[in-house]
């Protein structure tokens, strides 16, 4: 004969007795009296989880005791329901999450140790709608958060190292080719040098390397231009291997990439450009991915800046001067070395509005 | 002191759980900046990304961060792009992110790109790498043939929606609409206005048949007005439909057809197409006007009196596209009858004619704003303004939020007073407090960004042509609009000194734009040396910049926040300053 009442014992060590019609719309519950017949007497309350304060409970056992009535439990389906039903439980839900965030967390956590979905549902909803439009400062502020994010992550948190061996073959990738980027330029600096100083003949050239002469600056930049130009053939190769990848298609070695085996075309297109650049590059690694600005270069910067702004000044009417005093904070921003005040006001919208 | 996290308790699904009630892409940004453990448990639960550039970040940072991704919204090339004033080869090639996305998420569902370049070999990828693949929107987007959408019909057995809106695409056969197999039924939205060729019409037919999900249908020129109705017949559950040419022979029998075959169609509230409109087959759609709440009739030559007779029939048309054909008085009658309207574009009919060719003014603007009280985006081309005109809009319209007015010949002054349009600007930002979008033409100087810089804080896109005297016009904008993400400027006498000044407000925006200005190489130079965070791309046809003194004003400039740094694909007339000051020559 099934009992009226059973007994429950909250995280507090109190125990209390409860209608079991109600309580059993917990399905926490439901197994403990079923499955293994607890809560029937004192001695055998049911322990409900710890995150089950007694206020909280008392808060869940109104809501089953509302929700358990027939017509009115979530698993019927609104559009069975008639009209007025539908809105006296939506009216029930609404009020019933009014109330302040503390408690309202406490009990979605509850209800979730619970098992008590429909309950989970209306919670974690009020609680969406709590965060939603707000600034994170102000979602801190809200459910008492720690601010432990650095300004690195919340700027960039996305430097972090890469367990997946794709990605971090995609990421070699890309740094390669900025490397290759940069060698080109180099090169090309040194190659437009060159065709402006060299008007001997093959012949002479031969010469100067098999040592006729005797000039050892003479050797060196023989030597150099010999390296050079296998370079700059290594480069014509790469650049032809980068124009048939080229923009517009962009196919690994003139064929399709198969998805069945990308990670194979990756590492093959890897390995390819790789041989072609044996002599140019000695090695590459992940840590390539630097855009930092050289400590003596950026003194040479702000200084250039600065004169730039002197020159600036002196050009501009009045008028413009006293925006730009009243500018004046932003100003000297710009100009400092690394900006951090910056960075720190603007942090937030930064990444997160491109 | 440290205090207990109201959360604390939370299992981690819990607060997941509660994550997944929050969807703005704002919102989800704001709660992964909360603190760590937010941030962690939101990456892996961002099932939708949108990236506004998509030189601004690598694909595999984006893939890194959010392992779970379902959806990605990509935007490439510059808005300018759609005015022809980015060359082409520019950039905006998404195969990286293909590429990457093939490899790293094969649950992706949905991609949506804007402006970018997108080939064959990329839409074979998607086609045969993402088993539940949903979703493709390409906009304004350019590269590809049938032959690629053949890959994504024969193979995508889950795809709901294929729109190719205002795309340019190599249409070599119609044919490729005959790739979806027999078994697919999945279509909910099909999009090929912009394709030249006809399809396959029985192949259409059966498709259309076979998909009872079909709510938006946007034909392309091609389809015969004849052929419409059995077309329909196969879907009135309809709620979006783009008509393919609307004219034919008129004959009686197929009038009372396609009246007929509208009139089947009870869902339907959205209409668009009407390519060479016959007017005689207007009163086709008659039955369904009431219904409407959206009518793109852009392409439609229909004159005044025939657009006043169907408009008069919509009464909750929401949004309204229309050529200039409609005049004021047809916009009189628009305030008279749609109430309800929010969005009202006047395009024009002859933009490049010397003389008016139709009765459109300023008037039918003020009478829009006057008789239509939640009316909130305007884009209005039009010969002759007024400060008064534009005062009068602004005190009817305070709700106002997206507002590109387009005198179409630059540099037009009031045409009542001679002055500059000035004040009717400044009234518009000042009484507007929440507008987010705003274009300017005519007649403009210094003192309209001075208005836009004090009033415009929500201001989120400014585009600016023709205007302005000096760079305080662009040290007003970019000091003082504290939310500005997009700023495009061509032709305007704007150079290097508000731009230095203000070089640390250009990493709070997404991007700026300015061709025909006053930018010399060497500012871009300094300014690309200094942020090292931002990519200053020169644009410049005439060959490479260090050819020219470094005072010489650059002809394009395109300046965008980015952590992925200089981008690798550039033509040969792009030049990135580079950080180290060493540059690319080619």
């Amino acid at each position: 004969m099934m009992k009226p009442y059973i007994w429950l014992e909250t995280s507090d060590g109190s125990i209390q007795q409860v209608e079991q019609e109600i309580a059993m719309y917990c399905p926490l519950i439901c197994k403990e009296i079923i499955q293994k017949g607890m809560g029937s007497s004192k001695n055998c309350a049911i322990c409900l989880p710890q995150r089950v304060s007694p206020a909280t409970l008392s808060l869940i056992l109104d809501y089953c005791r509302f929700h358990q009535v027939p017509g009115r439990s979530n698993k019927v389906l609104v559009p069975a329901l008639p009209l007025s039903l539908m809105l006296e439980r939506k009216s029930y839900d609404e009020k019933f999450v009014r109330m302040d965030t503390k408690r309202l967390c406490e009990l979605t956590s509850a209800a979730d140790s619970l098992q008590l979905k429909p309950l989970v549902d209306l919670t974690s909803r009020a609680l969406a709608r709590i965060i939603e439009g707000k600034s994170p400062e102000e979602i801190r502020e809200i459910f008492h958060l720690p601010d432990d994010l650095t300004e690195e992550e919340k700027l960039e948190p996305l430097k972090n190292t890469t367990d997946d061996p794709r990605i971090r073959l995609l990421n070699r990738l890309y740094a390669k080719k900025r490397k290759e980027l940069k060698e080109r330029e180099r090169l090309k600096s040194v190659e437009v040098e060159e065709e402006h100083i060299d008007k001997r003949s093959v012949d002479d050239l031969l010469s100067f390397i098999n040592g006729n002469d005797e000039d050892p600056k003479g050797i060196k930049t023989s030597k150099n231009k010999k390296k050079n130009r296998r370079k700059k053939e290594q480069h014509q190769k790469n650049s032809c291997l980068k124009e048939a990848s080229g923009v517009n298609k962009k196919e690994v070695n003139g064929q399709n990439i198969r998805h069945t085996n990308s990670e194979a075309d990756i590492i093959a297109e890897t390995s390819i450009s790789h041989t072609e650049d044996v002599f140019a590059h000695k090695e590459f690694d992940d840590g390539d991915i630097d855009d930092g600005i050289d400590p003596a270069l950026k003194e040479k910067i702000d200084r250039e800046v600065e004169d730039f702004a002197r020159r600036l000044n002196s050009d501009w009417p009045e008028r413009m001067q006293e925006l730009l005093s009243s500018g004046q904070e932003r100003k000297t921003m710009l100009f400092s070395p690394n900006g951090n005040s910056f960075l720190r006001r603007n942090a937030c919208m930064f990444f997160h509005c491109l | 002191m440290q205090r207990m996290a109201y959360t604390f308790s939370f299992p981690e699904e819990v607060l997941e759980h509660v994550f997944s009630f929050i969807e703005s892409q704002r919102d989800r940004n704001a709660i992964s900046l909360v603190c760590k453990s937010w941030y962690e448990i939101e990456r892996w639960c961002r099932r939708k990304v949108f990236v506004g550039n998509c030189y601004a970040v690598s694909p595999v940072m984006v893939i890194k961060r959010f392992p779970e991704l379902r959806s990605i919204a990509l935007k490439g090339k510059p808005h300018f792009a759609d005015f022809n004033l980015v060359p082409e080869g520019w950039g905006g090639y998404v195969c990286p992110w293909i590429a990457a996305m093939a490899c790293a998420l094969p649950c992706l569902e949905e991609i949506r790109l804007k402006r970018m370049v997108i080939t064959d070999e990329s839409l074979e990828l998607i086609a045969k790498s993402f088993k539940n693949f949903k979703v493709l929107v390409l906009t304004s987007c350019e590269g590809f043939t049938t032959d690629g959408l053949a890959a994504i019909a024969a193979n995508c057995r889950n795809l709901k929606e294929l729109d190719l809106q205002e795309s340019e695409v190599d249409d070599l056969s119609g044919h490729w609409l005959s790739h979806f197999p027999d078994s697919y039924t999945s279509l909910v939205s099909l999009n090929i206005s912009c394709l030249g060729n006809e399809v396959s019409l029985s192949a259409l037919e059966r498709l259309l048949g076979r998909c009872p999900n079909l709510r938006t249908l946007r034909l392309n020129r091609a389809v015969p007005l004849d052929r419409l109705p059995n077309l329909l017949r196969r879907c009135p559950q309809l709620v979006e439909l783009g008509t393919g040419v609307y004219s034919t022979e008129m004959r009686p029998e197929v009038f009372s057809n396609l009246e007929a075959a509208f009139s089947e169609c009870k869902q339907l509230k959205t209409l668009s197409g009407f390519w060479d409109v016959l007017p005689s087959y207007l009163p086709a759609v008659y039955p369904i006007c009431s219904r409407l709440t959206s009518l793109n009739l852009s392409y439609a030559i229909i004159q005044s009196p025939d657009l006043i007779k169907l408009i008069s029939q919509c009464p909750n048309l929401l949004r309204l596209w229309v050529l200039d054909y409609i005049e004021d008085a047809g916009l009189y009658n628009l305030a008279a009858s749609c109430k309800d309207l929010r969005e009202l574009r006047v395009f024009p009919s002859d933009p490049f004619g010397l003389e008016p060719n139709v009765a459109l003014t300023e008037k039918g603007l003020v009478s829009v704003s006057e008789g239509c009280p939640r009316l909130q985006s305007v884009l209005y081309f039009c010969r002759q303004m007024s400060n008064a005109a534009l005062h009068t809009i602004a005190r009817n319209r305070p709700n106002m939020t997206r507002f590109r007015l387009c005198i179409i010949e630059p540099r037009t002054p009031d045409y009542l007073t001679l002055e500059p349009l000035d004040s009717g600007f400044g009234a518009i930002v000042e009484h507007c407090k929440d507008l987010q979008r705003l274009s300017l033409s005519g007649l403009l100087t210094d003192r309209v960004f001075e208005y836009i810089g004090t009033y415009g804080k929500k201001l989120e896109m400014l585009s600016v042509a023709f205007a302005g005297e000096s760079d305080l016009g662009l040290h007003h904008v970019l000091s003082g609009c504290d939310n500005l993400r997009k700023l495009e400027i061509r032709d305007c006498p704007f150079g290097d000194k508000a731009l230095l000044a203000n070089a640390a407000k250009l990493e709070t925006m997404r991007s700026l734009w300015m061709s025909s200005c006053s930018v010399s190489y060497g500012a871009c130079k300094l300014l690309g040396q200094k942020m090292p965070r931002l990519n200053v791309e020169v644009i410049d046809e005439r060959g490479p910049p260090d050819s020219r003194p470094d005072d010489c004003p650059v002809e394009k400039l395109y300046i965008y926040r980015t952590i992925a740094g200089p981008r690798l694909d550039m033509p040969g007339f792009v030049w990135t300053m580079e950080d180290d000051s060493s540059l690319r020559l080619e």
